[in-house]
């Protein structure tokens, strides 16, 4: 790993190295976005791709051919369509072969129903879609899959009434378990999930038998039947119970259903979660990453909670294991780190078993495939986390070190993550570093984000510190007020507060640029923005116009004071009076 | 922490203090909203949460400054509290204008100066509003893990919405009910374990010839289909150096597979000898002569040949058969 470069798929041009989080999204979604641009083009205008000169011939790079060969009005035909997945189409020929009498057999007509229950009655390929929005699923790296991904999400379409599918399950002459089965699981898909329990009576009614991913699907619709805990927990055990009378045997998807809608039960889902974890472990099934977040989600959703030995036994696990996909929902198990970051907050629990849980979760990562399971943006999140948790729990030197190496090659801190890197700084009195962090704030684009200056600011010119760390602290003070000053087109000006204009005229003044303390700060921004410098700034400013011998401007700094009806105008005058030699004039 | 800022007037003032306190809270039970009510206003609306935060921000780092100042600046520490409460009036709640009667009311009996005493204890108490609501809704903790939860994360607003919905029922269940914070027992979290308790009890394992037996083989449907892609695109990452990004192009044929197989692409099923030797096909023709000869110097082209088929170095010859019988014909009309 090396620690300077970034991501594998950003190094083409140094220059076009991304060097913040928000930037690594773009630029690898303009990358997708390109490749869908290219693919796009190839699809629509396949007459001009049509000279094949790779020899053996590259089918993914050439155009598919995608039209249906066989005409007419057949059932061969019908299945061809099918086999298409052009929606559409094949709904039209099997109406016009049911009008025209021929009869479609019981499979076919299955497999139609499979069609359009998939597919929520939407069309499969939706046109010219993927070059608008590139940047709508949040998962750009399956962009080849993405069109039938959307297909899928339980947001998109909706099941209408008495679309397609459903009039075509209303007039077939006979319909088996599998007609029933299909369109419970569109129906769930699609969010009918009233309709899909009633269609699963009306197959008990007929006396079959559901299959295990029917039962999946209603038991991921149990939330929604259902609103008070306890009542979604019994029905979610009527359905088991139907199962093991139908002699169905459970698989993993079922348990995995089973807890996800124990998510949404509250206190019932915390005291049967366990119950299922045994039942699926008397059954010989192993469970999978989405398992373990769903117990997880369960069990650790507030700080309350005492943290009891589960999440140790399930990092166990994950250690031990290299994990292959077996549910939609495995990707989301690593927020983990996500209950990781609750236990430390919540900080009755501040102790050394969080970080140690934190370093046994990064191993469990590298483990075999494991760290598939992160794409970009979660990848960013999880280090995101890790850092934080670091600045809380870790000496500064380990936490410096983690920075060095994982900034800007494993992830890219977050506006939060530089705010703890400051506070544990200052917590460990290593104020010097403060001018490299502002160079990494600046590449990193937040040389612009108020409380970070403001927080910076603060840290620096709360103590003295020796000069060349003072001379230092100045010129960051310098560059963030041409911040504050410059505007560039796009961006607002940015608003000076109290507190910061005193913060940079304090650091002005302990480095000795009294000109710009006064000048530049004092005079023209308090009274503009109506803020009152505090004493602090004007005592050190009195010292630093002392130490220059300015005399000029320390009377200027009586007379502000007086202007501004300080109650410390009249000592400000003593201690002029005081410490300098004034002539009579300036008297 | 903040006693450490009233710890020189405490002896002065305690009395008064109580009676300002008494004062605070009697006006903040006449302002209460049901706690849940207010969280759901606070989580509800995303614009709200940000100022909490800042404001969470900095009641953190207004306590951590005040600890600082304190030490290191004794009579200035309160001239940049004076600064910070100018700061407050813009931006948090108002308090009762009772309160602020009682704060000057006790900042009149000291001798010290009045301006500064009144304005540190209407600072004091502010802060106790502050983190009385917050306790009332629950703890600040929840609330900042509710907060910075959302503050990281981005997704879809109907994403979102579960999320804050799944978040809501942190505190109170959606039944209307107030969760208990469940004080465990050392013997319940012992308990609480993965390996050891009861299970479900609803089935029954199947043996495995009756699972076998159950295994029907059926084609597999568009649902199975559109499965089995979904969970390879979840480990579907980009490549992260060289080497993965060549073998994925290998898995999609863009790059040649090694060790190179120059037969790739080509559906020629023929064994070398039958590209070489193929006088077999010359029986047909005379075994001596011009045509016997021409015949075999075909043969040796045909076989140095690597860009035919073997069916179709047949054709060739049989091509050339054809036209010498045809040929034959004519010459010996001749």
């Amino acid at each position: 790993q090396d620690p300077t470069a970034a991501h594998y798929i950003f190094q083409d041009d140094p220059f076009l190295m991304p060097r913040n989080a928000a930037n690594s999204r773009l630029f690898s979604l303009s990358k997708e976005s390109g490749r869908n641009a290219a693919k796009y083009i190839i699809k629509h205008f396949p007459q001009y791709f049509d000279k094949t000169f790779a020899e053996p011939n590259i089918p993914c790079l050439m155009p598919e051919t995608l039209t249906p060969q066989i005409k007419g009005l057949s059932e061969e035909a019908l299945k061809e369509r099918i086999h298409l997945r052009r929606v559409k189409d094949s709904v039209d020929l099997f109406d016009q072969l049911i009008q025209a009498g021929t009869p479609v057999s019981l499979e076919t007509t299955n497999s139609l129903l499979d069609l359009l229950c998939f597919y929520g009655d939407g069309e499969s390929t939706p046109e010219k879609e993927d070059l608008e929005e590139p940047g709508e699923n949040a998962s750009e790296q399956k962009a080849p899959k993405r069109e039938f991904q959307r297909g899928s999400q339980p947001s998109g379409s909706r099941w209408r009434e008495n679309n397609n599918a459903e009039r075509i399950f209303k007039i077939m002459p006979e319909r088996n378990a599998h007609s029933y089965c299909t369109m419970i699981r569109g129906m769930v898909k699609h969010g009918a999930s009233a309709k899909a329990y009633d269609m699963y009576i009306g197959l008990l009614n007929e006396r079959h038998k559901a299959d295990v991913h029917t039962f999946n699907a209603l038991i991921t619709a149990v939330p929604y039947l259902k609103e008070r805990f306890l009542e979604r927990w019994e029905l979610a055990k009527v359905f088991l119970n139907h199962m093991a009378q139908q002699e169905v045997q459970p698989n993993l998807l079922t348990f995995n259903a089973l807890l996800k809608t124990l998510r949404r039960c509250g206190g019932v889902g915390r005291s049967v979660a366990l119950l299922v974890i045994k039942e699926m472990e008397a059954l010989d099934i192993e469970p999978s990453l989405a398992t373990y977040d769903h117990l997880l989600f369960i069990f650790y959703r507030g700080a309350d909670l005492c943290p009891s030995g589960i999440i140790s036994e399930v990092l166990d696990d994950v250690g031990k294991r290299s994990f292959t996909p077996q549910d939609l929902d495995d990707g989301m198990d690593f927020n983990i780190s996500d209950n990781l970051l609750c236990l430390s907050l919540g900080e009755k629990c501040c102790d050394l078993k969080d970080i140690k849980l934190a370093y046994r979760l990064n191993k469990a990562m590298e483990k075999g495939d494991n760290w598939k399971f992160l794409d970009l943006d979660r990848l960013n999140a999880y280090w995101s986390k890790f850092f934080s948790l670091l600045c809380m729990m870790e000496q500064i030197d380990v936490v410096l070190k983690w920075y060095k190496e994982m900034s800007s090659s494993l992830f890219y801190p977050t506006p939060k993550n530089i705010l703890d890197l400051l506070q544990a700084l200052d917590a460990a009195n290593h104020l010097e570093v403060i001018p490299s962090v502002w160079e990494d704030m600046k590449q990193l684009g937040f040389n612009r984000r108020q409380d970070l200056l403001e927080e910076l600011l603060s840290l620096m010119s709360r103590e003295r510190h020796p000069d060349e760390i003072q001379l230092a602290f100045a010129k960051c003070a310098e560059e963030i007020k041409a911040v504050h000053e410059q505007t560039r087109r796009e961006q607002s000006l940015l608003e000076w507060t109290g507190s910061a204009l005193g913060h940079v005229a304090l650091l002005f003044s302990r480095a000795g640029r009294t000109q710009e303390a006064w000048y530049v700060n004092m005079m023209e921004h308090f009274q503009q923005i109506n803020r009152i410098p505090t004493d602090q700034v004007m005592d050190e400013f009195l010292n630093c116009a002392k130490q220059t011998n300015c005399p000029d401007e320390a009377i200027k700094l009586v007379k502000l004071a007086a202007s501004l009806g300080l109650p410390s105008s009249q000592r400000l005058k003593n201690r002029t009076e005081k410490e300098f030699e004034l002539s009579e004039k300036q008297k | 922490s903040t006693s450490s800022v009233l710890s020189t007037e405490k002896d002065e003032s305690t009395a008064s203090k109580d009676s300002t306190t008494e004062v605070a809270s009697k006006s903040q039970e006449s302002t209460a909203e049901t706690p849940k009510q207010k969280l759901l206003d606070i989580i509800g609306n995303m614009k709200v949460e940000v100022s909490y935060r800042k404001k969470l921000q900095q009641l953190k780092t207004r306590e951590i400054k005040k600890q600082a100042t304190n030490k290191l600046e004794g009579p200035d520490g309160k001239g940049s509290m004076l600064q910070k409460t100018t700061e407050d009036t813009q931006r948090g709640k108002p308090l009762s204008p009772e309160l602020v009667e009682a704060a000057s009311a006790v900042a009149s009996f000291l001798p010290l100066n009045k301006k500064q005493t009144e304005s540190e204890l209407i600072a004091q108490l502010r802060r106790h509003e502050e983190t009385t609501d917050k306790q009332k809704k629950g703890g600040t903790i929840n609330i900042r893990n509710v907060i910075s939860e959302m503050a990281v994360k981005r997704q879809s607003p109907a994403q979102r919405g579960v999320r804050i919905s799944n978040r809501i029922s942190l505190e109170l269940d959606e039944d209307g009910q107030r969760i208990k914070p469940e004080r465990l027992s050392p013997q319940s979290s012992d308990s609480r374990s993965l390996k050891v308790g009861r299970r479900l009890n609803i089935f029954t394992k199947a043996s495995t010839e009756t699972e076998n037996a159950l295994k029907t083989v059926s084609s597999p449907t568009i649902w199975d289909l559109e499965f089995a892609k979904e969970i390879a695109a979840i480990t579907a990452q980009p490549p992260r150096n060289g080497f993965e990004e060549m073998i994925q192009w290998t898995k999609e044929g863009i790059l040649w597979e090694f060790p190179i197989d120059n037969e790739a692409g080509m559906e020629d099923n023929a064994e070398f000898h039958e590209h070489i030797f193929l006088e077999k096909h010359l029986e047909d023709f005379p075994k001596q002569g011009p045509i016997r000869h021409f015949m075999e110097l075909v043969i040796c082209g045909l076989s140095k040949n690597p860009y035919l088929s073997v069916k179709q170095k047949i054709e060739h010859i049989e091509w050339f058969q054809k036209y010498f019988e045809e040929k034959k014909e004519l010459l010996q009309e001749i």
